[in-house]
């Protein structure tokens, strides 16, 4: 299945290749998700506006961004359920305006709402899609079902919602395509079985396979995901690798007289918010750090900082400095 | 098309297609067999008198008086236009704002087939099942013809007095009766063109609600925009057989098109070709009489060619 992919992309290269709508500006090899200038307008209101987003071959890419931001808009038009108003998208050197069929040949979706056909058994419904899938595997989804302990001799319509979306978990994750998109996969479903949600994108990541996850919840975006990309107000607001991440760290300490300044060598990996004190309230200086910790340590010491604390900088900083808009260091 | 699609539309409609087959066809027998109760040249006084409402009535009311023509009205039943309408219209709403307000077309389109594909497999089913369901009003018919008997008054003998022309029957007594099959009196390939008709209208239904169903999104409203056009048309269509000034609305109703036991009085005249003819006007028609039952396919057709393209081009929103 890789190697199809491969040779698509290939062919995407060759100039006189119209397929994609776009010139290639990137490695079409490691590429299978590309967008470019990417926008959907309804009327005066931009659902998604000039996003790029590059999602590299093999990569668990998650989505995230408040309700509203763009990413459900992003997915539907990469399947092309929507067309853009502006900029172009391919998955696997294919665009999705020009063979959207072709295209989900390639993609295996699971939507935020995934509803199935309520007369159908559970079974029924796992041999459906995987007939109609070419890369359907209905063995796989029932022995993801049972994964998942799904009673699949009960009716679509008689199942609860977190039954509904183990099943659909089943049919999507069963489908052998080189690219899974999966939004929201956790929603309604119980630890137990959100923890095994996750072991299952790993395993398919572990086969070679691309995911696209889109999710609110923080951890397990940090628990699965290579890279990450923060859509807000329907703009490309960061994008950030989980490997720089998890090298960020934040200083707090009691802010001291004087306001520390940062050296030079390490003025681009730092940053220093001094809080002024709030009644009782002792004021506070904030480092955040960018690589290495061990870079920083000494100069951290020489300024003789008080009831100090170190913390690795997750996810939800980042987040929440998107998501007011602020600049991120990384 | 698609094999595994049109399975699971099969298996989606199955339970209304049943249930309007059984309708369909328990009532086209029924109805015969009610026929042959009533001894129709009682009922030629009566409709007589009615004479000045004859122009509301499909036919003329002397068509009636055939058991041909009376079998014909099965097709204008409301039971049967009912049933039809409720299939076409259940289904035709059904492909696509249906499937967009349950929520489950974004499953479906997620796997590797085109919309053309989607609404072409849902077409072949609808269509297939409309096929059945006027097949089954014939064969329902069918059956009522062959299981039946009518009773027919034998004239009694008479002599006739010469240069007084007078006629005297021979027996003062009750007349006699005979029970004779209503197959003898009526041949069933009569209604083949009467059950084109009724399939040329409920394609036209079927292709009005599936254009509908491709401009929404919710199927309340596709149901609600079909039925208010086809009440519309009915208003329309009788309002112009009911004033003469207003029947010019006549050509502006669909309901013109179906003429189903016109078709069958055009047999009992010109034999079983003459419903067929695309070239021959008959009395009372202004055009040959396929012509009609072709104006309703062709506009569903183009019903159907545009909704496929509206639903190619369409964006497909987030279900609710």
């Amino acid at each position: 299945m890789t190697d199809s992919v491969e040779e698509t992309a290939d062919e995407t290269d060759d100039p006189g290749a119209a397929n994609t709508g776009y010139s290639p500006t990137c490695d079409a090899r490691t590429d299978i998700v590309r967008c470019q200038g990417l926008s959907k307008r309804y009327g005066d209101f931009d659902a998604l506006k000039d996003c790029d987003v590059r999602v590299r071959q093999g990569d668990v890419f998650g989505l995230l961004g408040p309700n509203g931001a763009g990413k459900t808009t992003l997915i539907r038009l990469l399947l092309g359920y929507l067309h853009p108003t502006g900029g172009s998208c391919a998955i696997a050197g294919l665009n999705p305006e020009v063979d959207s069929v072709a295209v989900r040949r390639e993609v295996s979706y699971l939507p935020g709402d995934a509803r199935l056909p309520r007369h159908m058994r559970g079974d029924g419904v796992l041999k459906f899609f995987s007939e109609i899938h070419p890369s359907g595997n209905r063995d796989k989804s029932h022995s993801i079902a049972k994964r998942l302990e799904l009673d699949l001799r009960r009716r679509v319509a008689f199942m609860s919602t977190g039954m509904r979306q183990k099943l659909a978990l089943a049919v999507v994750l069963a489908t052998e395509t080189p690219l899974l998109i999966l939004d929201e996969p956790t929603a309604n479903l119980d630890p137990t079985v959100r923890g095994e949600v996750l072991n299952l994108v790993r395993e398919a990541q572990n086969e070679g396979r691309t995911v696209v996850f889109s999710s609110h919840v923080l951890s397990e975006i940090e628990e699965t995901c290579d890279e990450v990309a923060f859509l807000r107000h329907g703009v490309l607001a960061h994008e950030l690798k989980m490997a720089e991440l998890f090298q960020r760290h934040r200083v707090t300490a009691k802010a001291p007289s004087t306001v520390p300044e940062i050296p030079d060598p390490l003025a681009n990996s730092a940053s220093i918010t001094i809080v002024d004190a709030i009644g009782d309230r002792e004021g506070r200086v904030t480092i955040d750090t960018a690589g290495d910790l061990a870079g920083f340590l000494p100069w951290i010491n020489s300024l003789g900082l008080s009831d100090l604390r170190i913390e690795p900088l997750g996810l939800r900083s980042v987040y929440d400095a998107v998501h007011a808009g602020q600049k991120v260091a990384i | 098309m698609d094999r595994v699609l049109i399975k699971k539309y099969i298996g989606q409609s199955m339970l209304l297609f049943l249930a309007c087959a059984f309708i369909l066809f328990t009532f086209a027998w029924v109805r015969v067999w009610v026929g042959t109760f009533f001894n129709l040249s009682q009922y030629q006084g009566i409709l007589d008198q009615l004479k000045e409402f004859e122009h509301f009535a499909p036919i003329e009311f002397s068509a009636l008086m055939s058991y041909a023509g009376q079998v014909a009205l099965v097709y204008d039943e409301p039971i049967v236009i009912l049933c039809v309408v409720i299939w076409s219209v259940a289904r035709g709403s059904d492909v696509i704002s249906g499937e967009l307000g349950r929520g489950t077309l974004e499953m479906l389109l997620s796997q590797p087939i085109s919309r053309r594909q989607l609404l072409g497999s849902h077409a072949i089913v609808s269509i297939g099942g409309l096929i059945g369901l006027c097949l089954l009003v014939w064969a329902g018919i069918g059956l009522g013809v062959y299981t039946n008997d009518v009773d027919e008054e034998i004239p009694a003998p008479q002599v006739t007095i010469p240069i007084f022309n007078w006629e005297i029957p021979l027996s003062a007594g009750e007349p006699l009766v005979e029970k004779v099959p209503l197959a003898d009196r009526v041949d069933v390939r009569t209604y083949a063109s009467p059950t084109f008709h009724l399939f040329a209208f409920g394609f036209f239904v079927l292709s009005l609600a599936t254009l509908f169903s491709s401009l929404d999104r919710y199927r309340w409203r596709t149901v609600g925009c079909v039925v208010g056009v086809y009440i519309i048309q009915l208003v329309m269509f009788g309002l112009g057989k009911a004033a003469k000034s207003l029947d010019w609305l006549l050509n502006m109703s669909f309901f013109s098109c179906y003429k189903p036991q016109k078709m069958a009085a055009i047999v009992g005249e010109k034999g079983m070709a003459g419903p067929w003819s695309l070239t021959e006007v008959s009395a009372d028609l202004v055009l040959p009489p396929l012509v009609y039952p072709l104006i309703l396919i062709g506009g569903g057709i183009v019903f159907y060619i545009i909704a496929a393209i509206r639903f190619d081009r369409r964006d497909l929103p987030a279900p609710l």
